[in-house]
Formats: C-alpha cells, structure tokens, sequence
C-alpha cells in the first residue's frame, strides 16, 4: 500500500484494505464467519497437530515441577470440559445465526484445547488422563462447570454468555498466559495457541453482553447477582491455579486485574 | 511470538510516507498470525517492557493486542480489533495519551 493510495486521511477516508475502514456490519459479518475462523486458526496451528511444532525436543522435568504442571493440565482440562460442554449448549440458545455460527467455531476451538492437554498428560507419562483430571480437579472450577451447566441447561443465554465467555475465559486466558511465559517449551508453545483461541472468546462474551446492556440495562442488576454466586469459584479457580503453578502471594492480585477490569467496563461490579 | 529486537526493527520499517495533515504509515508484516492474511499486518503481539507504541497505535483493552492503522490516530477514531472481534474508539486519557474505549 503506498500514500497516494491512502489520500486524504479524513475519519471516513481509510483506505478499504483497513479492517477500521469496515463498517459495522461488514465487521461483524468478517468475524464471526467460518472463513475468517479457518483463515486465523490456520495461521497459528498449521503443522501443530498437538498444539506444538513436533520437532521441539521435550525438557526433562524435576519429579516436582512435572508433578505440578499434571495437576495444572488436570485442572486446565475441567476448564476446558466446562467450556466445550457449555459452548455446544449454547449452540442451540443463541438469539441468531451469527452467534449460532460464533459458537460452533467457540465448540470446536475448546475440543482442541481438551484435546491437546490431554495429550499433553499422555506424554507427562500420565496412563489413565480422565482419571488423573477427576483425581486432581480443585472443588472450585469443578463447583463452577456445575454452575455453568445449569445456565446453560436453563436456556439462560445472557447469563451463559456471561458465565462461559466472560468469567471463565478471562480467568483461562489470564492463568494461561501467565504460565505460557514460565512453562517448558512444548506446553509453552500449547498454551500460546490457546490463547490465541480464547482471545475470540472472550471478545465475543464482552461485545455481546455490552451490546445487550446497552438494550436492556436493568439485566445488569440479574448479571451482578450471577457473578455474586459465581465470584467465589472463579477466584478460588484462580487461586488453585496460582498455587500449582507455584506463584508467590505477592504476584497474585495483579493476574486477578484483568478479570476485574473485563467485568468493571460492563458495569457488572457488585 | 517474536521477540523485542523483531518488533524495533518492524516499528522501523513502517516507513512514514506524508506528513500533512495526518501522517500515514507503510503497515509490514508483524509476525500476527491470529487472524485471515489480508488483516495481519495491522496487529501486532505487545512485547512489554521495552516496547512502546507509535502514533499509528493502541492496545486494545479487552485483548491487549497491539492495533494499528496506516494513518496517525485522532481522538474519534473508530477501530476494530479483529482477533477478539471488539468495536472501540480513540480517546485521549488526562495525561495526553491515546487509548482505544470499547464501544458496545
Ligand atoms: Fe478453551
Ligand atoms: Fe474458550
Ligand atoms: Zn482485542
């Protein structure tokens, strides 16, 4: 692209080959079509059966690191279960065929990422995966993927949406990234292709509910209410996950920030 | 996710090729792969300490990519983050700076 072509840069003037030059619809249109899923997905998992690039060469872990990071994929998975579960619900409940369609991209991203933790278990020399996760899962995110399901089983969209898309994965794509920067190379580079996956996530949970609130602002005192029951879970997830991965408590408030802001900019703060 | 020496060399190579009334840039490729090829050279991965923005971009808040555009933004300007599909607007915070706002 060269200046002549850009010409005269007015607040309408961009340049079509600028995704800020779309207009509303045609945006909404470009993200949530299977093309643009496929197109993305394809650009950060192409030759990454597993999640990883299959020529990485595995660390070989101390009996005590490796012990901790099968307890964070066990839980990591129920995360994921909760999320592949509820997402698939969702399907059905969505209020039109634009999120209908967002939701099975949503299904099939959160089926890769149980499956390559569980994989990942596998090759930490865990025999028996689904086992392994029910034996170390913490009462918290399990408590939470109950809560879930029962949204979902009561055809609550709004309250789905805010639960799944909102709260859980702020709260995964927070832990994951955090741990992406002090993980062995191969869950490194897993987590890295996850979180890729849940940044559509949790955009899609923001931007519908905010648009939703702007059409019905009394459903926010129904949300705050929700996050009420769900608050408790969704910190002692957090906290479970801090502990396995080993942080001090000095480190811990600060993963908690990007929670608290996601649920502040939707005025869902109780 | 490329490293800090990638992204000053990038920030180098967005050549500035007017300087009227708003100043357009030369987007290059970034490295972004998370979205369709056509969209990637206008986001970047944030590198954190060391890394810094130009006057082409923000970060969005939901997402914390770095968005940008082949012009200089304005308070007003609309952008879309395309990797968490968010609507946002430029606004200038008390100390001057610039931030992407998320529209509903
Ligand atoms: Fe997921
Ligand atoms: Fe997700
Ligand atoms: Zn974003």
């Amino acid at each position: 692209m060269t200046s002549t072509q850009l010409g005269a840069a007015g607040s309408e003037g961009l340049d079509s080959e600028e995704p800020h030059g779309l207009d509303e619809t045609a945006f909404y249109r470009e993200v949530r079509s299977f093309s643009f899923w496929f197109e993305a997905v394809e650009g950060y998992l192409e030759g990454r059966p597993h999640g990883y690039v299959p020529s990485t060469p595995d660390e070989e872990l101390d009996p005590r690191r490796r012990e901790r990071l099968i307890t964070t994929l066990c839980n990591y998975c129920v995360g994921e279960a909760a999320a592949l579960e509820g997402a698939s619900g969702m399907v059905r409940l969505a209020p039109n065929h634009n999120s209908r369609i967002f939701m099975a991209t949503q299904v099939a991203d959160e089926a890769r990422h149980l499956e390559v933790f569980l994989h990942r278990l596998g090759e930490l020399g865990v025999t028996d995966p689904e086992l392994e996760v029910r034996r170390r899962a913490h009462p918290s995110i399990v408590a939470f993927k109950h809560q879930l399901l029962e949204l979902v089983d009561a055809g609550d969209w709004d309250a789905a949406v805010f639960a799944l898309n909102v709260l859980l994965e702020t709260l995964e794509f927070t832990v994951f990234r955090h741990h992406a920067r002090t993980a062995d190379v191969i869950t490194s580079q897993i987590l890295d292709g996850v979180v890729s996956d849940e940044r559509r996530h949790l955009g899609f949970g923001e931007n519908t509910l905010g648009h939703h609130l702007v059409g019905h602002p009394t459903d926010r005192t129904r949300l705050i209410e929700i996050k009420g029951h769900l608050d408790s879970l969704v910190m002692g997830a957090l906290d479970g996950a801090y502990g396995d991965l080993g942080l001090h408590r000095g480190e811990r408030p600060k993963l908690g920030r990007d929670y608290l802001q996601a649920v502040e900019r939707l005025g869902i703060l109780s | 996710m490329t490293g800090t020496s990638q992204v000053h060399q990038t920030l180098e190579t967005d050549r500035e090729v007017a300087d009227d009334d708003r100043r357009t840039f030369v987007l290059d490729e970034t490295g972004f792969k998370e979205v369709p090829k056509r969209w990637r050279r206008f986001y970047r991965h944030w590198q954190g300490e060391g890394d810094s923005l130009g006057p082409n971009e923000v970060i969005c808040p939901v997402c914390k990519v770095v968005i940008r555009s082949t012009r200089e933004f304005r308070p007003g300007d609309r952008v879309y983050c395309m990797p968490c599909m968010s609507r946002m607007v430029v606004v200038r915070r008390d100390d001057g700076t610039l931030e992407a706002e998320v529209t509903y």
